[in-house]
């Protein structure tokens, strides 16, 4: 606590060393996720030449191969290849796409705004499906209580291919109420968000209800109420509020999953995403396109924590006392909330 | 008829049948008949679930997903009339009597959708494209590979010159993979040939948004009688099969290709989602054994394993009636096809027979053995290639295998992997499909020059099959253009294949559409891809 202090004294310093460390991270955390992604596709057996020529009833001639081979790059030594790779990646070029002849930065840029709003929309709807189940459980008996939580364990290991294929069947198939697969309207978003969404929702709920619990028995929520603050207004304003803090730091860990269950939701709701394209690049070893997603996927979830934990910080007002740079409790603590000033 | 004494004609005649193709507007074969009144207007959904092509000019390569597309913008010089050629974009043709060259009267009111006139300079351009190693055609290269040179003689007269006689040829210049594409805009970039390729189908690609979908627009100047009804086709990639089946029945789209056979018994001819039944040509889905590796070099244990498998019993309840088991190494809609069944019933007696005949003792986990070694056989299945129907059968065929004594370990691997375990011999069992048009696949699958790899470690004799009588008869069927002696030395090729025991045909290469009863006048073509050409649409 005391290195905490220096810290504290030094100011907006130690922000500029915070967003240092986490740069640096960031960039070690890229790089291996591009290592790895090279040895794996080369651990594969199989041609690249071929499966970038080949095809199910198309046989290669031998003149293709080797134009392929030596257009791509496949003939030469492999830590070649690799730093090859690594170069172009330092310097910004992602390389053209093997299966779709495009460079991967123009695939996506068209890819990502599909999957960002899909992770996004997933995201607020899970947050609104939890707050409303949080408040149903807690505020609504043993019984509501015992059945939410147990929805929410069910929702929460619920996987993706399985509840899609369900909302299809019924609410587009049986009722019609919205298309079976991705249009480009609004309501065709529904159903792919709906499925994203309800899992994250699961875990969400578990978190935000424990939260809520914790500080209904604090003696700040007795002291709201005995003030004259209703039901309504002790949930919405204080009891929340305090249960929010872990839930921010798991939707960043919620994000990750949104973009992991892209992979799936995207191929069955047949949405031009990254997580669909991720699938073709697999399938056919194209090496370019699985790092740029791979990368891409790893950037955002880099952002996206720094961002959970700025949040964090900000929004917690104890954080006054342990400034950013220091390594503190990734946690918020249970029972004393952020309004413990009220006793 | 002095003149025919140095150039015979060949299938000149437009017949009615070829008429009827004319007026369609699909360089096609058969149709899908309707007796309601044409409506014109509206846009078509398309949903397939075969994989998104790379490039959608099918030179390139040279796969069926590009053909399904590119039979809605490409043409092709000659079209199939119950497996025979009949004239599209070329009008007429001559073969001399060498057989070593091959003359084409074009069609001379035809136009490329950019407005380069088709003509015998467009038709060399082609030729020249798919032979040019930098265009990395497959497909198309192995089918045209008797050409060595291709010659405009006027405008609308191309000869070509072939360095052996080729009767298959003709047939072969009915596939997509050869179609006539614009030389205008074969001059750009492969990159950008590959994003917007130009034909004179009824149809032509106006957007490609990679991982969605390809927007075609109607050719109001297509040069059939009939102008293409539909404004337009919407092609959608749905891979997911739930999702693209739920999508026909909600009717947010109008076809679907890769349907299940669960989705084909749910269909009729009366409902409102019928089924369009189109068999590939060319080979039928059938397992090759490996002759030329392991176990399976002995015949009698290659009969065996022939003898020990139970098909029937799973096609039956695994395709629910929607498939037919196949005695022919040949597609049912190859004219050429010999089936036998005699060749392939059910006995694991004789299995066993044969099994302990050439020493294979039963060993103590019920696997034979004979030197200390396990009768083992391995099977790399392409899960790309495989639907999961037939992937189960595969397993049923492995439990009946091992009631008589031989272990099958199948191994399901991704396209990639799969290719690098045949390239390395590492199979004894193998289902490959393959599709091209005409029974000169058997030179391709069962010639013995086709065990030599190319560089790329690739071979399409996977039987290994080495005999040089078939090899034979198989370059003789080749070279004549006399069909009844054709036909017969395909039958004696067949019987060959088939008494050798390195082929156990399954059924026909599935290929199953469905579509809402709402649309009518599909057609298919020469290598079973429906057309929209002269479809309409009665929302």
């Amino acid at each position: 606590m005391r290195r905490g202090r220096r810290h504290a004294r030094a100011g907006w310093s130690a922000w500029v060393l915070w967003g240092l460390r986490r740069l640096a991270g960031g960039v070690g955390v890229l790089w291996a996720v591009a290592t790895i992604v090279f040895v794996a596709i080369r651990l594969i057996p199989g041609d690249p030449a071929l499966a970038i020529l080949g095809g199910p009833g198309s046989q290669a001639s031998a003149e293709a191969v080797a134009q392929v081979r030596q257009e791509y790059g496949l003939d030469r030594p492999v830590l070649v290849q690799y730093v090859v790779f690594l170069g172009r990646l330092a310097t910004g070029h992602l390389g053209d796409s093997y299966a779709f002849r495009t460079p991967v930065a123009t695939l996506l840029g068209q890819q990502l705004p599909v999957t960002l709003t899909l992770a996004v929309l997933g995201l607020v709807v899970a947050w609104v499906l939890a707050i409303v189940a949080a408040w149903w459980s807690t505020q609504r008996g043993r019984f509501a209580a015992g059945l939410t939580s147990a929805l929410s364990v069910t929702a929460s290991v619920t996987p993706h291919f399985w509840l899609g294929s369900v909302l299809i069947v019924v609410f587009a198939s049986a009722l019609g109420w919205v298309p079976a697969v991705s249009d480009g309207t609004a309501r065709g978003w529904v159903l792919p968000v709906v499925t994203v969404a309800v899992p994250v929702a699961g875990y969400l709920a578990e978190t935000v209800r424990d939260g809520v619990v914790d500080a209904q028995r604090s003696a700040f929520a007795l002291a709201a109420r005995s003030r004259g603050e209703t039901r309504a207004g002790l949930f919405g304003r204080h009891l929340l509020r305090h249960a929010a803090l872990p839930g921010i730091a798991l939707s960043a860990w919620a994000f990750g999953s949104l973009v992991s269950g892209a992979v799936v939701v995207e191929s069955v709701f047949a949405l031009p995403g990254i997580g669909r394209a991720l699938v073709t690049a697999v399938t056919q070893r194209d090496m370019p396109l699985v790092a740029g997603i791979a990368l891409v996927s790893a950037a955002a979830y880099v952002v996206v924590l720094a961002v959970a934990d700025l949040v964090e910080r900000l929004v917690d007002p104890r954080a006054e006392a342990t400034r950013p740079g220091v390594r503190t409790r990734r946690r918020a603590p249970r029972v004393t909330g952020p309004e413990a000033g009220a006793r | 008829m002095i003149l025919d004494s140095v150039q015979k004609t060949a299938t000149a005649v437009a017949g009615a049948a070829a008429l009827l193709l004319v007026l369609a507007g699909c360089t096609g074969g058969g149709a899908a008949t309707s007796n309601s009144t044409p409506i014109d207007g509206g846009t078509l959904v398309y949903a397939s679930g075969d994989a998104e092509p790379t490039c959608l000019d099918p030179h390139v390569g040279g796969n069926y997903p590009q053909a399904l597309l590119s039979s809605q913008y490409i043409e092709e010089l000659t079209a199939l009339d119950d497996g025979k050629p009949v004239p599209a974009l070329a009008k007429s043709w001559t073969t001399s009597d060498d057989g070593k060259t091959l003359t084409f009267t074009l069609r001379d009111d035809v136009t490329f959708t950019d407005g380069t006139p088709f003509d015998a300079a467009a038709v060399v351009a082609n030729i020249e494209h798919v032979q040019d190693p930098a265009t990395a055609s497959s497909t198309g290269y192995l089918a045209l590979q008797s050409i060595t040179k291709a010659t405009a003689t006027d405008d609308h007269t191309v000869t070509l010159t072939l360095s052996r006689p080729d009767s298959a040829l003709l047939e072969s210049f009915s596939q997509p993979w050869v179609g006539m594409e614009s030389p205008k805009a074969l001059q750009r970039s492969q990159e950008v040939n590959c994003e917007s390729p130009v034909g004179t189908g009824p149809f032509a690609v106006t957007a490609w948004k990679h991982g969605d979908r390809v927007t075609l627009t109607k050719n109001a100047d297509h040069w059939g009688t009939t102008a293409p009804r539909l404004d337009g086709i919407t092609w959608r990639f749905l891979p997911d099969s739930t999702s693209r089946y739920a999508a026909l029945q909600s009717g947010q789209v109008d076809v679907i290709d890769n349907a299940q056979p669960d989705q084909l018994k749910a269909a009729s001819s009366k409902g409102s989602i019928r089924d369009l039944d189109a068999p590939r040509p060319g080979a039928s889905n059938r397992l090759e054994l490996n002759s030329g590796h392991g176990v399976f070099r002995d015949e009698a244990v290659r009969k065996a394993f022939i003898a020990g498998a139970e098909i029937d019993p799973g096609i039956r309840s695994l395709f629910l009636g929607t498939a037919k088991r196949s005695y022919s190494v040949l597609s049912s809609v190859e004219p050429y096809g010999y089936s036998d069944k005699s060749l392939f019933g059910y006995s694991p007696t004789k299995a066993k027979r044969l099994l302990d005949d050439a020493g294979w003792k039963v060993g103590s986990d019920g696997i034979r053995e004979k030197d200390g070694q396990q009768l083992t056989v391995t099977f790399p299945v392409s899960t790309n290639q495989s639907v999961p129907a037939e992937r189960s059968l595969f397993q049923q065929i492995q439990a009946s295998e091992k009631a008589v004594g031989i272990k099958v370990v199948l191994k399901e691997l991704d396209l990639s992997s799969w290719y690098a375990a045949l390239a390395a011999n590492q199979y004894d069992v193998v289902s490959a499909p393959y599709t091209k048009v005409g029974a000169d696949v058997l030179r391709i699958l069962y010639d013995s020059a086709s065990i030599t790899p190319a560089p790329s470690g690739y071979f399409a004799n996977l039987a290994q099959l080495d005999d040089p009588k078939l090899d034979d008869l198989l370059q003789r069927a080749a070279q004549t253009s006399d069909t009844s002696e054709r036909g017969d030395l395909y039958e004696q090729a067949q019987k060959t294949i088939l008494a050798s025991g390195t082929v156990l045909p399954l059924y026909d290469q599935q290929n199953h559409f469905l579509y809402r009863s709402a649309v009518h006048g599909i057609q298919t073509t020469a290598v079973s891809t429906p057309c929209f050409g002269t479809a309409w649409i009665d929302r």
